[in-house]
């Protein structure tokens, strides 16, 4: 597989194995290129963006910005905050937007699906403003119950949902979510951490008023993300985090703001990060990526059925448009020890809540294995991945 | 590091094991060294917190002696115990409390040490430390 080479990691052996990665939804691997712009950047163009006038700063400068420009043409979106991630992200829309515009007895919806980056800014700007926060329940075929939710919105002002669950693979209805809360005058916000590295969004089609996404789900690096705002809800966001780099003027008297995405952008940003992202985009623009979504939808579905056959109970679906993650149980063996014995073949997989305790309350469970699947994974692994399992459960279980 | 003589030869035990398929199974069969605490006696002064599976210590001094019980849902998670038991069960206070967890790392079994919610081995460690530190201070 031709794609595979671009990621030098996968050629490294764990405890004397050829490593089998399967935490996708965690973190995925970094092609060679976002390697090579990340090291170029810091080998020959290293400086602060924005307001030095030599050469380095005008490098690193655009560098910083193509990353804005590639991600308001890649999503179709007209402001772009470069955020750490999807966590800052949320928390500045809770900060810059919801602290400007809730007052006590006002409502906010979110759903027993989040990740707990999506509760728990809710629940400190409840506690701090007496806004009330609802759930959407989870049904049992892992769905959202979408009466509830409708009745839910009566005098709610924001909608937080996750685009697709990062336990489940579950993608929300997205599109009728959006359309019933702007319907009762609510804003939508988003949690696409899992949606954006499965699905090329438009963002002005699709709707939402701000959505949240990191770069590291995607074959960026670490340490940067974006918030996606629409341009008449941005101008309602007051500045959350003071500095440099977010003034227009800093008097003793009091201080002015810049009105574009740099108001939320306060102190030197992650640049090399930036320019490492942007490097992702170019590396994925290429891919089919409908037809990748489809072939790691297979690797799942194949995944998840021999599982069953297994014995393990597997949580979530895996239908056209869910992602390609698969959160599994078996009866005695636990999910740690599973993992663990997973681990001393070269097989990476994750186990715990998955920063999602309420869906796991919802489910009765208190942790899954969760085996999830990217670009550069293949079914020939799927399958090792199965044998070796069995051969687990034959030895210890 | 020093460690008790009971706990060196096991040590070298799990360096000699053939991979770290073999250390886990090794680690599995530990969990039978622990002192059980049955399931209806656990609660959340014997709870492990920070840790993914459900695991539970208890120490108490016998005849001025360490005595760690404990428990856990997960086999791995019980094997350190079961190792644990075997460095400090029996030995005086002082004693237990020189034992530092880089041992697990020297028989192979953890990468890291470093305190997380995945790392229930840490977890486990602290509190059963804590707990000797209590009893004789």
């Amino acid at each position: 597989m031709p794609l595979r080479d671009d990621f030098p990691i996968l050629r490294r052996l764990v405890h004397g194995h050829p490593l089998v990665y399967l935490d996708n939804a965690a973190t995925t691997q970094k092609p060679q290129v976002v390697i090579d712009a990340m090291n170029d950047y810091y080998t020959q163009s290293n400086a602060n963006v924005h307001r030095a006038v030599h050469t380095l700063a005008g490098e690193a400068t655009d560098g910083y910005e193509a990353c804005r420009t590639r991600l308001k043409s890649w999503f179709n979106a007209e402001r772009a905050i470069l955020t750490s991630g999807t966590t800052e992200a949320i928390n500045l829309v809770a900060h810059a937007w919801g602290r400007a515009n809730l007052v006590k007895g006002d409502a906010i919806v979110l759903t027993e699906m989040e990740h707990h980056s999506d509760i728990v800014p809710w629940q400190m700007l409840a506690e701090e403003r007496g806004v009330e926060v609802r759930y959407v329940p989870v049904l049992e075929d892992f769905t959202l119950d979408m009466d509830v939710y409708a009745a839910s919105l009566e005098g709610a002002k924001l909608v937080c949902v996750v685009h697709t669950s990062n336990v489940l693979g579950v993608r929300n209805p997205l599109e009728d979510i959006i359309r019933l809360g702007h319907e009762a005058g609510a804003k939508v916000l988003i949690d696409a951490a899992q949606g954006v590295p499965h699905e090329r969004i438009d963002f002005d089609a699709f709707g939402a008023d701000f959505m949240a996404f990191s770069a590291h789900k995607m074959c960026g690096p670490t340490g940067i993300g974006a918030l996606l705002v629409r341009p008449e809800v941005f101008e309602e966001m007051e500045p959350f985090m003071g500095g440099g780099d977010m003034i227009e003027t800093v008097t003793i008297e009091g201080s002015t703001y810049q009105t574009n995405e740099h108001k939320f952008e306060a102190g030197t940003p992650r640049i090399a990060e930036a320019i490492g992202w942007n490097a992702a985009f170019g590396w994925m623009e290429p891919l089919d990526l409908k037809h990748e979504h489809k072939r790691m939808l297979e690797i799942a579905r194949y995944t998840a059925a021999e599982l069953r056959t297994l014995g393990m109970t597997v949580y979530g679906r895996h239908d056209d448009e869910d992602s390609a993650v698969v959160s599994f149980l078996h009866p005695t063996l636990h999910s740690e020890d599973l993992a663990h014995l997973l681990d001393a073949r070269g097989y990476a997989v994750r186990t715990g809540h998955h920063c999602a305790q309420p869906l796991l309350h919802r489910l009765g469970i208190s942790s899954t294995v969760r085996a999830s699947f990217y670009l550069y994974n293949t079914m020939e692994e799927a399958e090792q991945f199965i044998a070796q399992v069995k051969s687990i459960l034959e030895r210890f279980a | 590091m020093t460690y008790p003589a009971q706990l060196v030869e096991l040590i070298e035990e799990f360096q000699d094991a053939d991979d770290q398929m073999e250390r886990l199974e090794m680690v599995f069969e530990m969990a039978d060294e622990v002192v059980l605490i049955p399931i209806d006696d656990w609660s959340d002064q014997t709870r492990v917190v920070g840790c993914q599976s459900e695991a539970h210590v208890r120490v108490s001094l016998d005849d001025g002696k360490v005595l760690m019980a404990g428990a856990a849902d997960a086999q791995l998670v019980q094997g350190l115990m079961g190792i644990l038991t075997i460095a400090i069960n029996g030995s005086a206070p002082a004693q237990a409390l020189l034992l530092s967890p880089e041992f697990a790392q020297e028989m192979g079994i953890l990468k890291s040490l470093s305190p997380s919610r995945s790392n229930g081995f840490r977890n486990m460690f602290d509190k059963v430390m804590l707990a000797i530190r209590g009893l004789v201070e």
